[in-house]
């Protein structure tokens, strides 16, 4: 402590424990600065001069929007993969924009700005394919999800969560929106109830970013994967699913979103109400679109060839899963194997590719194991399947 | 940065290293927004900046066989960073016909509203604050920032500016004497019973 006696507040930052004092205190800490100040008063001073100093750099920081953290990382992903292609597009998209601005300054500013009001700060993310159900709260806590099946249910003003059986309080300044993430893996399943009453079911493989407490005009979530919502009504505040290609933005409804990045297609089906699909052009080259959902109508969009179909379904089909059924209508054996992947974390090849295409209709508990559902199937299809000794299955030709 | 963080950072790197992909997006997200806050203090180009941490992450991934392990992404990534906006800036002031021996500016002016709940400034106070540390060199603020803002050490500090250790200690050292003799004299700031009222709001310097 003695050496401390004749610093400057100079010195103070140039120490590296006052400097973790100031960023990460413990019991320990306090107690010593504490008890310095106390024994030499005259050190106060210097002590809160340094304390304003650093306070004066940690604030007002420069971050990426939800979207365009996003959107870069995309642009990691396409460019790693062609690099001669990604050249060629931002090229491209620089010389359109050229062109427009000489058209006309308005028009350009308008496409080439996709600006978003909503500034998200991502909380720490674990990984993707690990096998832990988790939630991450405001402060980067990780709370683990042990069920296969999990329930979470915000309180109103979202500082208090009940998690399974167990209440765990957040902190929380009033008047901030905090992010919150849930990460549901394969072979697992939640269902949360947002601080605003809206039931949100997350399917296997899936992610759900999410404020504890709406404060914005908006209630605004970032879904990866597939979730299926039941919207509270709040007409004063429509509620935005955000996903990497498609926007849902509804008042008061029941409706499934499908954007599991491995897919090549994401899709939203509507149950009750109505909602709006805002879908992201490619910048400059395509407009957004937007189209307007009614009940039973299931729209998707092709990623690569953004081309859109709308039809009309048996919603059931695709919400079943929610109840742990799978429901299929002439459905590609391709697509139900992608789904019982996902449902039960296993891994299912077929050694004949033509097989994917017989087409399935019929309901599947999801309460059986992978072996019992894949004997169903045999019993509709001429397959026969068999188990590697590292787990994975093989389907192939009867 | 948290011990328990730090230690994270490893062992996602190894993981990256030896084949796993998907990992990258994590090592991307924990410190995509850092990469932006610090590019964003050379230049007003936020394109540029985008465009440079996506060239970066990008060439990760395409040199992953080449790279070695390392124990400080965030290090890695700032030189990194440093290093490619340094070389855009410089690319676009020759484009421009601009001296092309102009140093890259690093400015903090992009901090300067001041707008925190803890304690309340009045409009002038904000101005002489936003004074004082304009009139710090570019190599001071980005001392400064690097250090406080981004909380790296001095070891860090002086690979990301070509300094040696002693020389960065020195460079904040006078950094922060000479901002605080400005507001000391500048500034009623630092008066006595200024001081005490913000005492009393603050809260734990996150």
């Amino acid at each position: 402590m003695e050496k401390y006696k004749n610093y400057t507040p100079e010195d103070f930052l140039a120490d590296d424990y006052f400097i973790q004092w100031l960023n990460d205190p413990t019991e320990e800490h306090e107690k010593f600065w504490k008890s310095f100040i106390e024994e030499f008063p005259e050190q106060k001073v210097n002590v809160e001069q340094a304390k304003f100093i650093v306070s004066m750099f940690q604030h007002e920081h420069e971050k990426l929007s939800l979207d365009e953290t996003y959107d870069i990382w995309n642009g990691v992903l396409r460019s790693a993969k062609r690099p001669k292609v990604r050249k060629l597009v931002r090229m491209l998209r620089y010389a359109a924009v050229l062109l427009l601005m000489f058209a006309s300054g308005a028009l350009a500013f308008y496409l080439y700005e996709n600006s978003r009001e909503l500034h998200y700060d991502l909380t720490e993310l674990n990984e993707s394919g690990s096998n832990e159900a988790k939630i991450i709260l405001s402060d980067g806590s990780e709370v683990s999800l042990e069920q296969k099946e999990s329930a979470i249910t915000y309180g109103s003003t979202g500082s208090q969560l009940i998690v399974n059986n167990d209440t765990i309080n957040q902190n929380q300044l009033e008047g901030r929106e905090y992010m919150n993430k849930v990460i549901i893996p394969y072979g697992k399943k939640s269902m949360i109830t947002l601080s605003d009453g809206t039931k949100v079911w997350l399917n296997a493989g899936s992610q759900l970013i999410y404020p504890s407490v709406f404060l914005r005009k908006k209630r605004e979530v970032m879904l990866i994967g597939e979730a299926y919502f039941d919207v509270a009504k709040n007409k004063e505040k429509p509620f935005v699913v955000r996903t990497s290609d498609m926007n849902v933005q509804v008042l008061g409804t029941r409706f499934d979103v499908s954007a599991y990045p491995e897919d090549d297609f994401v899709a939203a089906i509507l149950e009750e109400g109505s909602v709006g699909l805002e879908i992201k052009g490619n910048g400059v080259i395509q407009k957004d679109q937007q189209i307007l959902l009614v009940p039973n109508q299931k729209l998707t969009l092709n990623r690569e060839s953004r081309e859109t179909t709308l039809r009309v379904v048996d919603v059931s089909m695709y919400t079943s899963w929610k109840e742990g059924v799978l429901k299929s209508e002439s459905e590609d054996l391709n697509r139900l194997i992608k789904k019982i992947e996902r449902y039960y974390n296993v891994h299912i090849s077929l050694k004949d590719p033509l097989v994917g295409a017989y087409k399935i209709s019929g309901k599947l508990d999801l309460e059986k194991s992978p072996e019992e559902v894949l004997n169903i199937i045999k019993l509709t299809v001429p397959i026969d399947w068999a188990k590697k000794s590292n787990g994975d299955f093989i389907v192939m030709k009867k | 940065m948290p011990a328990h963080l730090k230690e994270n950072d490893q062992t996602l790197w190894s993981k990256f290293l030896h084949g796993n992909e998907q990992v990258l997006s994590l090592i991307y997200l924990r410190h995509a927004n850092a990469l932006f806050d610090y590019g964003c203090k050379m230049t007003s180009d936020r394109d540029l900046v985008k465009d440079a941490i996506q060239d970066i992450f990008c060439t990760l991934i395409r040199n992953r066989e080449n790279l070695s392990g390392t124990d400080n992404i965030r290090l890695y990534l700032f030189k990194a960073m440093k290093r490619k906006l340094v070389r855009e800036i410089q690319k676009a002031h020759r484009l421009q016909h601009v001296d092309a021996e102009s140093t890259v500016r690093f400015d903090l002016a992009f901090l300067h509203s001041f707008d925190h709940t803890e304690f309340e400034l009045t409009e002038r106070q904000k101005k002489e604050l936003v004074e004082a540390i304009d009139s710090l060199t570019d190599r001071q603020k980005e001392a400064i920032y690097l250090r406080f803002t981004r909380g790296l050490d001095y070891k860090d500090i002086s690979m990301i500016m070509n300094l040696n250790y002693q020389s960065s200690r020195a460079l904040i050292h006078r950094a922060i004497a000479k901002l605080r003799e400005i507001l000391s004299v500048k500034s009623d700031i630092f008066n006595q019973s200024f001081l005490v009222l913000f005492l009393r709001n603050i809260k734990p310097v996150v």
